[in-house]
């Protein structure tokens, strides 16, 4: 990747570069997040640390450094102390799949899509493992059914992702990024591209425990859910997680529909068009929470099942189809 | 679908509130702007044409408070008597205002903050010397005892007929000016 | 502690719950032990009290000047109505005449409060549903923002924003003064405005009737056996208004609707008090137009710790309250304090129909019952 250093020294510092950078990108849209929400319901979000609050996430992160580190009596140690850290890898390990621009990003593998969809889900295992391992009634009925719902959703989700695969014909990120150049964006495709994109966003809210379909948290019914033993830093990590999983469901669904780094101005200007794509992704699936209540968990499985899977199957289908009709080139 | 013009319209009705101007008040670097009638901390008034204590120590407000937090001792002396000690427990106030309703000579009235908290509770075991300085410090409300008890009053008798600005008639619900609103809606 | 019903604990996989005292949606402090079968609810034991502050023994002690402040304190939410009651109850005991300015500026009062109330309902039982940290929490602050303005509107009145005192026996305490008239109506006419936007966020909006659409059904037979009352009581079909059908403090002077709904469910007692939040408005405008002259009050201000006197005699009066039928029983012997005094609480009675309507359903419809069951234990509790 970087010209003239082996190629494991290349990819070291460049996942400690992306590391880095997620990390601090996550710090910071939980303060974006806090003052949209705020402005959305009539008041300003945090003001006072930092001129108009930047200084927020420093502070939260310094407060969680400090907190005591509570266990409760009862909990399983290991898998409780565990579970952050086996939540926290498989969503720092997506960003590892995305090309930020045609040559830059850790690794862009071949068959990138399914690298990233597959390990994203692998987050389930350490929410039950905090769920199980808090020995906690709440945070047992919570990880029940976050385990239902991210299992139902990452079909959709997958068909969904698969559209612009298919018509891009590769499930290499920077392929279906260069199918997408010239301004053909696949979200612009006609009815394919449009319920592809609806159909990634309502999978991918669902999948991330966003309201409306945040049962997981739950908060006036389950109090915090299956956060409700963790305290200090455990409980950031899980924030760092949660927050680093829908940001790079953002950063794919802006790959994958929005065109990734294509954009006015010169090449080096990729990264941050497609930085600001992720960014407006994010801001929708943020509107979309801030605007809703949330449903039962029992309509979310219907949903998912009787409404999202079969539709987007159809849709495969109907896109396999018009591609098998439109000819083999692109 | 319906539930694609819902969504659409509850996600538009948050959309609107993000460009509206923010209710939010920066509080304490801008003040916030009391009505008249407000009901803050209590006080001890100084008459304002001789200087000297409006309270005559008549203990009328201990007896009527509900939560009995006043307590009043009263100092005889020639002419009027005094407060010798008036103690008010500010932590246990309810702020219903019946003390300054009740007071004869407008000595306890409210005043327009509310600005006291203090970390010990100890603090608002508030003396004399405390609840006079608050009324100076801060500015009262409107509210005092005699112009509540005349907003209250039913309307005496007509003795002649009613000429604006009349002679002040004993129990009366038109007061001249001193009063800031007197105008019935 | 709970004393054990009769409440069936064998059954495989049952899990007690305790939703406890503290908990984000309780709603104030209320205790309700579940037994949960999976996600079904199977069993509700509701424990109470935790804010019982003793106010009827405070009322035997308290002469009839002092006590309407503090009758604020049941029903701290709409605090208007509780004050209503007592004093209503004295005056009929001692067949005072409230005059008829008093009689308007109590209607009006009264229905502002019913806005205030129901800004405070809205608002949290969105919040209750969509969660602290979501869609709840906006249509929550677009409410508590309705909800100031107007507190604001009472604060220029009475100089109090939340427990007012603006009761007395025989009328009322403070008189409006002269910009109020054009600040009310600035406030109502906003207020009519934004409730067109919480409709459009909340009808027809497929998440918020999947949450409340047969949730919580209460049958009419079943609204009347318990003893419900208020809102409540409209939506499950039985059409009873305290204010049309037994009308007291002048409310047979004005022009106002009744929703009635039949289903019974969330649904429908959210129908019923947005069309209350509409016809509370109207109310205040035709008392804003037609407020007569005169004085406030049919006795002077109070002067002194004795000066109400309640001759000997009894009397229960109620008053249609935002949650339900507040009532106040008295019984007066001639002194300047009541020989006893009993609130019927509104929350109290509709918190009893929960045995009967929770068994069935999952944790989270608890949580939408609840809120729109709309309890509020400082009357309960009293």
């Amino acid at each position: 990747m970087i010209p003239g250093v082996p190629p494991l020294i290349g990819s070291l510092i460049m996942g400690s570069i992306v590391l880095g950078f997620v990390v601090g990108l996550v710090a910071y849209t939980t303060l974006l997040e806090r003052k949209f929400a705020a402005r959305m319901q009539s008041r300003v979000g945090p003001y006072r640390v930092g001129p108009h609050g930047l200084f927020q996430p420093i502070a939260d992160g310094i407060k969680l450094l400090l907190k005591e580190d509570l266990i409760p009596t009862s909990a399983d140690r290991t898998v409780f102390n565990l579970a952050p850290v086996v939540f926290l890898i498989p969503c720092l390990l997506i960003f590892a799949s995305i090309p930020f621009a045609p040559n830059i990003g850790v690794a862009d593998l071949n068959i990138g899509v399914l690298f990233f969809l597959a390990v994203s889900s692998m987050e389930i295992v350490g929410l039950f493992m905090a769920g199980w391992g808090s020995n906690n009634k709440y945070a047992l009925l919570s990880v029940m059914r976050a385990v239902n719902q991210i299992i139902s959703y990452d079909l959709p989700l997958l068909f969904a992702a698969l559209v612009p695969v298919m018509l891009a014909g590769s499930l290499k990120m920077s392929d279906i990024a260069a199918a997408q150049a010239g301004g053909f964006w696949f979200i612009f495709y006609p009815v394919l591209g449009q319920l592809g994109f609806l159909a990634f966003m309502i999978a991918g809210v669902a999948a991330e425990n966003r309201t409306p379909f945040d049962i997981l948290e739950a908060e006036s019914e389950l109090v915090a859910g299956f956060r409700v033993e963790y305290s200090g830093m455990k409980f950031g990590l899980i924030q760092l997680g949660e927050y680093a999983h829908v940001l790079g469901t953002s950063f794919l669904g802006a790959l994958l529909f929005l065109g990734a780094w294509a954009g006015p101005g010169p090449a080096w200007l990729g990264p941050l068009w497609f930085f600001i794509k992720a960014m407006l992704m994010f801001l929708l699936f943020t509107w979309v929470r801030w605007s809703f209540v949330r449903i039962k968990v029992d309509q979310i499985l219907a949903v998912s099942w009787k409404l999202m899977l079969p539709l987007t199957l159809a849709l495969l289908i109907v896109t396999a189809i018009v591609i098998v009709m439109r000819g083999p080139a692109v | 679908m319906a539930l694609a013009g819902a969504v659409f319209r509850a996600m538009r009705i948050t959309g609107m509130n993000l460009f509206r101007k923010p209710v939010t008040v920066h509080y304490p670097e801008k003040p916030r702007t009391y009505p008249d009638r407000y009901r803050g901390l209590l006080a001890l008034t100084y008459d304002p044409k001789t200087g000297e204590e409006n309270c005559i120590g008549c203990r009328l407000c201990e007896f009527i408070c509900p939560p009995a937090v006043i307590k009043v001792e009263m100092l005889k002396s020639t002419g009027r008597n005094y407060a010798k000690s008036f103690s008010l427990e500010m932590y246990a106030c309810e702020f219903c205002e019946l003390c300054v309703q009740v007071c004869p000579t407008d000595a306890i009235v409210m005043t327009k903050s509310f600005d006291m908290a203090t970390t010990d509770r100890r603090e608002l075991l508030l003396d004399k010397d405390r609840l006079h300085a608050i009324g100076l410090k801060h500015q009262p409300s409107w509210a005092t005892g005699n112009l509540l008890r005349d907003m209250q009053a039913p309307p005496a008798p007509p003795k002649k007929p009613p000429a604006e600005g009349a002679a002040p008639a004993p129990v009366s619900a038109a007061a001249p000016e001193p009063k800031a609103e007197g105008e019935k809606t | 502690m709970a004393e054990v019903r009769a409440i069936d604990y064998t059954g495989s996989e049952r899990l007690t719950m305790n939703m406890g005292p503290q908990h984000p949606s309780a709603h104030g402090v209320f205790r309700a032990i579940l037994t949960l079968e999976g996600e079904k609810i199977v069993g509700v034991d509701a424990v109470i009290g935790y804010l019982h502050r003793c106010h009827e023994k405070l009322a035997e002690n308290l002469a009839y000047v002092q006590y309407p402040s503090i009758a604020s304190k049941t029903d701290y939410v709409a605090a208007m109505s509780s004050e209503l009651a007592y004093v209503m109850a004295a005056e009929k005991i001692g067949q005072f005449e409230v005059p008829k300015r008093a009689q308007y500026l109590r209607v009006m009062v009264n229905e502002l409060q019913r806005v205030a109330s129901h800004c405070l309902w809205l608002g949290t039982w969105c919040l209750d549903m969509g969660g602290a940290l979501g869609g709840g929490t906006s249509i929550f602050l677009y409410c508590i923002r309705e909800r100031e303005t107007v507190l604001d509107l009472f604060e220029s009145l009475v100089g109090a924003r939340l427990l007012y005192g603006f009761h007395q026996v025989g009328g009322v305490r403070y008189d409006p003064s002269a910009g109020w008239a054009a600040q009310c109506r600035a406030t109502i006419d906003t207020i009519e405005k934004r409730l067109l936007e919480y409709e459009q966020m909340l009808d027809d909006n497929a998440f918020f009737e999947a949450r409340t659409r047969n949730v919580g059904v209460i049958s009419s037979a079943l609204a009347q056996d318990v003893g419900v009352s208020g809102p409540l009581l409209r939506a499950s079909g039985v059409n009873f208004d305290l204010r049309r059908d037994q009308p007291y403090s002048s409310y047979e002077d004005f022009d106002f609707k009744v929703p009635v709904e039949t289903e019974g469910d969330c649904h429908a007692r959210y129908r019923v008090r947005m069309v209350e939040f509409r016809e509370s408005i109207k109310i205040v405008r035709q008392a804003l137009d037609r407020l007569p002259e005169g004085p406030i009050s049919s006795r002077p201000g109070v002067k002194s710790l004795g000066q109400v006197r309640v001759p000997k005699g009894e009397a229960y009066a109620r008053v249609e309250g935002p949650r339900g039928e507040v009532g106040c029983y008295l019984v007066a012997d001639g002194s300047q304090k009541p020989y006893r005094m009993k609130w019927r609480g509104a929350s109290f009675s509709n918190l009893a129909v929960l045995p009967y309507i929770l068994p069935g359903v999952t944790v989270a419809d608890v949580v939408a019952i609840m809120g729109s069951v709309d309890p509020v234990f400082g009357e309960v509790d009293r």
